[in-house]
């Protein structure tokens, strides 16, 4: 069976074809750019070899028709034809407190969909347009939601509510929903296969970091409680978000520098983060050059990046009464050794004990990092979220 | 493993059918000044490819340097980021011949009100129309930006009345995402409906508006500003307390005194005298004070001197 996994994005699709049976991956790439001056195609073929398809892309029904296009072309495809896609599993950011889990796609869950999209206003529209587009070009072919949010639906009410008026939640549904539940589901998983261990008998934090960046506390397979919050800003530093922050800032800047709420939103979103901080660069590669060039700045902002990690973890850990695994995935968790042994060490009062020179040479491939005698395992696990939602998929597909 | 295959896209579509391309995918604004560069940036902003119109290299270097300003304000501001604005300029072109809004679905003509006399240029406009209609498809949909002229008249001599329709832009307050939509006489009501699903894809409010002189907005605007003169010339009060009336007290973003320095008073002793011609009431003849200014090329912001005194920024000195 081959799953087609989509991932649509406001200007940018990316997909997989996967097939299911070999575990193959059959085609991947990306268009980036849609709608704009410059958008391509980026292909890469199933013998590894790059292609990219330059030409305009005015939107995400263009850009899938394209994405197909390749696929079943004679010179870089995988599959002859249409029919060799069975299913379609479509990435969707933001389920709210609908859907607890991935859902066949019907009329009734579009319009649910749809109605997210007051809580999710960048993130549902081209998700939506992805399942649209799949309607009209493939209307046969049956079509999986999977949730950035569906994992978290576990959380107990105690974790997802913010201390505000209730009737603030009953009227906009205001409160924790969480993000990157796919990764953390996935690596979770992932993880206690590697270690031998019993996923629904196992406390433990998975550490998604890179660009954006949340942890979340799980307890016997189900997440309860996650640092991402009513929208991804809060919680970690990030790349160029702020994390948590006091309102009172909010306030005072909006007050300060006369600006609205769209500006707040850029500041916090976009000017924030490591690269606010630094003033250099969201990238950890760059900051890590510019300290080993003595910049105060960008030695301040990892500092602040990682302790907020470290802050996260020993509060979850609180959270969750001890752990047993601690879980490291994302850009920066799979590769940037020098932040996982800074937080590690630091996390030495918990009897966690890595291997350094096993840590140093690790880097975007699973390992179990911790010695024999660390009370807590220390794993790196590379995420794969098109894998996941690419089996959710496949498992609901044959349900039905 | 061999370099990087690059190809053209064309040839993977699905089906050889014509593509529909999607609307206002390309527009184009004709008169890059301090209305056309506001309206090329808010496009622009929101996705779409802009062509704009100006005589000569040197103006087209100026109106992309007022384009620049503002989205270098915006990131002061925190609105936007670097890479942001650069993905918004590259959507920008400047040309100084019509043929290069072939493809546009949708050109609007914003070409100045006279620099020293605030005149209207109509029989300009109408000429600008007629090389659009020389230039575009036939269903390509000509507007104005309009606020006294009337787009029946500027759209009079053309063959193709049914796709003119004026628009007024508010853009003399920073950020105010509104449009006033003018359908003329002959306006079809394809073009007013694809002209207010314009104004949703760049993220603004509308309001339908009959065709008459001054609209809402300005008729509303200059009568409040020629009630604040008279307070000020009966010497009740001084133009900081006016403008601070209507911020704290009605919530106004801004003044009104502030306003019309950024409009600019020779504009705005003509659209005064333009609604005095058309309606024949006292109340838009323009305040003395106005008229005071209006001679000692005391224009506003642009001037430096207005009602306030501003640094070549734009901000109140006093």
């Amino acid at each position: 069976m081959n799953i087609l996994v989509l991932n649509c994005g406001s200007s940018s699709v990316k997909y997989k074809l996967l097939d299911m049976e070999s575990n193959e991956e059959l085609g991947t790439g990306g268009v980036e750019k849609i709608g704009m001056k410059g958008s391509f195609l980026k292909h890469i073929r199933r013998d590894g070899q790059k292609v990219i398809l330059k030409g305009e892309i005015l939107e995400h029904q263009l850009a899938i028709e394209y994405i197909l296009g390749v696929l079943t072309s004679d010179k870089h495809g995988a599959i002859k034809s249409l029919d060799e896609i069975n299913a379609v599993g479509h990435r969707v950011v933001h389920g709210g407190e609908k859907f607890n889990t991935s859902v066949l796609i019907t009329d009734e869950v579009i319009q649910k969909i749809v109605e997210c999209i007051d809580i999710a206003p960048l993130h549902n529209p081209p998700n939506l347009a992805g399942i649209y587009a799949i309607n009209e070009l493939l209307p046969s072919v049956p079509q999986v939601a999977v949730f950035d949010t569906a994992f978290h639906q576990t959380m107990p009410d105690y974790a997802y509510m913010y201390g505000i008026p209730y009737s603030l939640y009953t009227k906009y549904g205001i409160r924790r929903y969480g993000f990157h539940g796919t990764s953390h589901r996935y690596v979770s998983k992932r993880a206690c296969e590697f270690l031998g261990l019993d996923f629904e008998n196992t406390k433990m934090i998975t550490a998604h970091i890179g660009n954006g960046a949340s942890v979340c506390a799980i307890e016997n397979g189900k997440s309860v409680d996650t640092s991402m919050g009513f929208t991804p800003v809060e919680g970690l530093m990030m790349g160029t978000r702020s994390g948590d922050i006091d309102l009172g800032v909010v306030t005072f800047l909006m007050e300060k520098e006369m600006i609205g709420a769209g500006y707040v939103s850029t500041l916090f979103n976009k000017h924030s983060g490591v690269l606010g901080v630094s003033g250099i660069s969201s990238d950890m590669r760059d900051i890590e050059n510019a300290i080993a060039e003595g910049n105060e700045r960008a030695k301040l902002a990892l500092d602040m990046y990682e302790y907020r990690i470290k802050k996260y973890i020993g509060s979850y850990t609180a959270a969750l009464g001890g752990i047993d695994v601690l879980v490291f995935t994302g850009g920066v968790g799979e590769n940037q050794t020098g932040t996982r042994q800074k937080v590690c060490e630091s996390l030495a009062f918990m009897g966690l004990k890595i291997d350094v020179e096993l840590n140093k040479a690790s880097r975007g491939k699973e390992v179990l990092l911790s010695t024999p005698d660390s009370k807590v395992k220390v794993v790196v696990i590379p995420t794969d979220e098109e894998f996941m939602i690419a089996s959710d998929t496949l498992a609901i597909v044959q349900q039905n | 493993m061999a370099e990087e295959i690059i190809e053209a896209i064309e040839r993977y579509g699905l089906s050889k059918r014509n593509r529909k391309r999607t609307l206002f995918s390309r527009i184009g604004v004709v008169g890059c000044g301090k209305e056309g560069s506001v309206i090329a940036t808010t496009a622009a902003l929101n996705g779409m490819e802009v062509v704009f119109l100006e005589p000569n290299e040197e103006s087209i270097r100026n109106a992309y340097s007022r384009i620049e300003e503002k989205l270098d304000k915006k990131i002061s501001n925190w609105g936007l980021t670097e890479n942001e604005k650069k993905a918004i300029l590259s959507r920008i072109t400047g040309t100084s011949v019509y043929e290069d809004f072939s493809g546009c679905d949708f050109v609007i003509e914003a070409i100045r009100y006279h620099d020293q006399t605030g005149e209207r240029r109509i029989v300009q406009r109408k000429e600008v129309f007629k090389e659009l209609e020389r230039v575009l498809s036939t269903t390509a949909i000509i507007a104005s930006n309009v606020t006294t002229v009337i787009v029946t008249d500027l759209a009079s001599e053309l063959e193709h009345t049914e796709r003119c329709i004026g628009l007024h832009f508010l853009s003399n307050v920073p950020d105010s995402q509104i449009i006033e939509i003018v359908p003329g006489l002959n306006t079809s009501t394809e073009t007013f409906d694809k002209v207010c699903q314009f104004a949703r894809l760049i993220n603004h409010q509308y309001i339908p508006v009959l065709e008459s002189s001054g609209l809402v907005s300005i008729r509303l605007f200059l009568i409040q500003l020629n009630e604040a003169c008279g307070i000020l010339l009966e010497g009740i009060s001084s133009v900081e307390d006016i403008d601070r009336v209507l911020t704290v007290g009605f919530g106004h973003r801004q003044g009104v005194f502030r306003t019309a320095d950024q409009m600019g008073i020779e504009k705005i002793v003509r659209l005064l005298e333009n609604l005095w011609d058309e309606y024949g009431s006292l109340k838009y003849k323009p305040s003395p004070i106005l008229l005071r200014l209006f001679r000692a090329k005391h224009f506003g912001v642009s001037t430096n001197r207005g009602f306030y005194t501003y640094d070549d920024f734009g901000n109140i000195i006093k």
